[in-house]
């Protein structure tokens, strides 16, 4: 336990930094610290159990509800990328916890003054974290369609196709929303700081207030509601035309995604840590 | 170089830092002492660009905390020893600080080694680590960097005394290596023991910035008189408070007399013919010295023991 062996002779300057160097020192930091706790790990077997079991069920619904006889008759022959989008609204939760917990942890354990002593620049933490959480769900949603197909495919037998493009274009829509979805979420988490309160705020925004503008199915609130992340994320995953293309679905999530993260940003840069 | 320029931090109403202006020089202990409340943590805090100040600047070697890109190679410091993710291991924990800042993984299981951490105590989980042991961890991650300037927040809390004896003997072989060392407590035996220079704070006023000498010295000077003659005493007494002097009986045969000298109480109990038995100067110590300065800014009843809330 000498002091003498472990600290230099005599301090030094710091070498100079660029700011990318930086910002891949943050990216790898937050990468260990997010594959170096448990709940990272029960997020992600949750998101496979949730998804396997709304895939199957989802599955057998479309099955069952097939009242014509003939498979033969095209009409209702349901794509399994379409089981596997509706699956997604209630994983997504699983998966979103884990771009929520990356921050709000920081902030119940007290671990977020380390952090930001680590990298003072606010806006560089935060964009790490998001380009973690998003890089993280983006593979874990390749993951969660390709069970899901895999579970729903038996499932709807004769009443299911599986074009494998168009599968795979469904899949990778798929990740590509929830990874912006626990982007969002993330961000959320930064501004509000509290887990619960975070998930409650997201479970409003893509789900009970568009569900609510939409229940009287007057065109101005469905037109309200289809600037909803949830919403347009759901259209851009479907490829919808109307009431906007597909891409304008995702330009909408990626904005509220991206607007989240300058709120938290916002947030760390004012607030006390 | 630590350099506090009207560095001031209110909370609503309450003034937690009240415009302190301090220099903390290189190549000492410089020891942050101050009753609960007074403001020591928030003042770290604001130093490392956690907490903004409400005015002021705190500023490390010429430069704002939040400017830098690799900090801990300027400034290591630990602030809360209970900051871990409960499920995180010690070691994952200091490993995302080296990566954060480009210090290389061997340099982590050093600093393990340097506080005294084996693998096992390093492996396991947040929440199972002993204050002690989050103690040792907290300064290996401010030692992580090897920077010139280190600062702690009552390092000693939950160290058991070879610990404590431990913590005195790096502080002080950091600030021998030419290093800034900042250190807050509230033991003021244990910075008497370590520090060179002390600045004391209450209610976030400085209250004293002088080498520890100094401080100690400031203080009254209490003086112990004794005789076997209780009227004589007595008589004593009386003419002492008459002449100022702060008299305390210490036991039936025994006064602690403050606010004069030997040589006037040796004058006094000559012309009274009182005998005396002892006259004797109390050396002050810093825990005296500390309460006098502090006695006016004690912002909880009960006094300055235990650390600081936040």
């Amino acid at each position: 336990m000498s002091t003498q062996t472990m600290v230099g002779s005599s301090p030094t300057a710091a070498p100079a930094v660029s700011a990318a160097a930086a910002f891949r020192a943050a990216v790898a930091a937050e990468w260990t610290k997010l594959v170096s706790v448990r709940s990272t790990w029960w997020t992600m077997l949750a998101g496979l159990l949730l998804m396997a079991a709304s895939a199957g069920q989802l599955a057998i619904y479309a099955a069952n509800a097939n009242t014509n006889d003939d498979p033969a008759d095209d009409p209702g022959i349901v794509a399994v990328g379409s089981v596997l989008i509706d699956a997604v609204e209630l994983t997504q939760y699983a998966v979103l916890a884990l771009g929520l917990l990356a921050v709000t942890t920081e902030f119940t354990s007290g671990t977020i003054r380390t952090t930001l002593q680590c990298t003072p620049a606010r806006g560089r933490v935060l964009l790490a974290k998001a380009v973690v959480a998003g890089a993280v769900t983006f593979v874990l949603g390749l993951l969660l369609g390709g069970v899901g197909a895999l579970v729903a495919r038996p499932v709807l037998g004769d009443w299911g196709s599986a074009p494998t493009a168009g599968t795979i274009g469904d899949i990778v829509a798929v990740a590509t929303y929830l990874a912006l979805v626990s982007v969002l979420a993330l961000g959320l988490g930064a501004a509000l700081r509290s887990a619960v309160l975070t998930i409650v705020v997201l479970f409003a925004t893509l789900m009970i207030v568009p569900l609510s503008l939409q229940e009287p199915d007057i065109t101005v609130l469905n037109r309200i509601a289809d600037a909803f992340p949830g919403v347009a994320g759901g259209h851009f995953m479907a490829g919808d035309t109307e009431p906007y293309p597909g891409a304008v679905g995702l330009l909408v999530l990626a904005g509220w995604a991206g607007a989240a993260l300058l709120l938290g940003r916002t947030a760390l840069r004012r607030r006390d840590a | 170089m630590i350099t506090l320029r009207g560095l001031t931090k209110r909370f609503g109403a309450t003034v937690a830092v009240d415009a302190l202006t301090v220099d903390i020089a290189p190549g000492r202990v410089t020891g942050f002492l101050g009753p609960n409340g007074a403001g020591k943590s928030t003042t770290m805090r604001m130093i490392l660009g956690l907490d903004r100040p409400t005015a002021g600047t705190a500023l490390v070697h010429g430069r704002s905390y939040r400017e830098l890109r690799r900090p801990l190679h300027e400034v290591g410091a630990l602030l809360d020893a209970r900051a871990i993710h409960p499920t995180r291991s010690g070691r994952a924990h200091l490993l995302a600080m080296a990566r954060s800042n480009g210090i290389p993984t061997r340099r982590v299981d050093e600093v393990l080694d340097t506080v005294g951490l084996d693998g096992r105590a390093a492996g396991k989980p947040g929440r199972t680590l002993s204050l002690g042991m989050g103690q040792r961890l907290g300064i290996a991650g401010a030692l992580l960097g090897d920077p010139p300037v280190l600062m702690f927040d009552e390092p000693v809390n939950g160290l058991d005394p070879d610990g404590v004896r431990w913590v005195r003997q790096l502080l002080r072989s950091l600030a021998g290596q030419g290093r800034t060392v900042f250190v807050s407590s509230h033991l003021m035996s244990e910075m008497q023991l370590t520090a060179d220079q002390l600045v004391v704070i209450g209610r976030g006023r400085l209250l004293a910035d002088a080498p520890v000498g100094d401080v100690i010295a400031g203080s009254g000077l209490a003086v112990r008189v004794r005789s076997p003659h209780p009227d004589g005493l007595a008589t004593l007494a009386a003419r002492l408070a008459a002449h100022g002097a702060t008299v305390e009986p210490a036991g039936p045969d025994e006064l602690t007399v403050t606010g004069t000298t030997v040589d006037r109480i040796g004058d006094l109990a000559y012309e009274l013919g009182v005998r005396l038995h002892e006259l004797s100067p109390h050396g002050a110590s810093l825990e005296q010295a500390f309460m006098e300065l502090t006695a006016d800014s004690v912002e909880y009843a009960g006094g300055p023991t235990g650390g600081d809330a936040r």
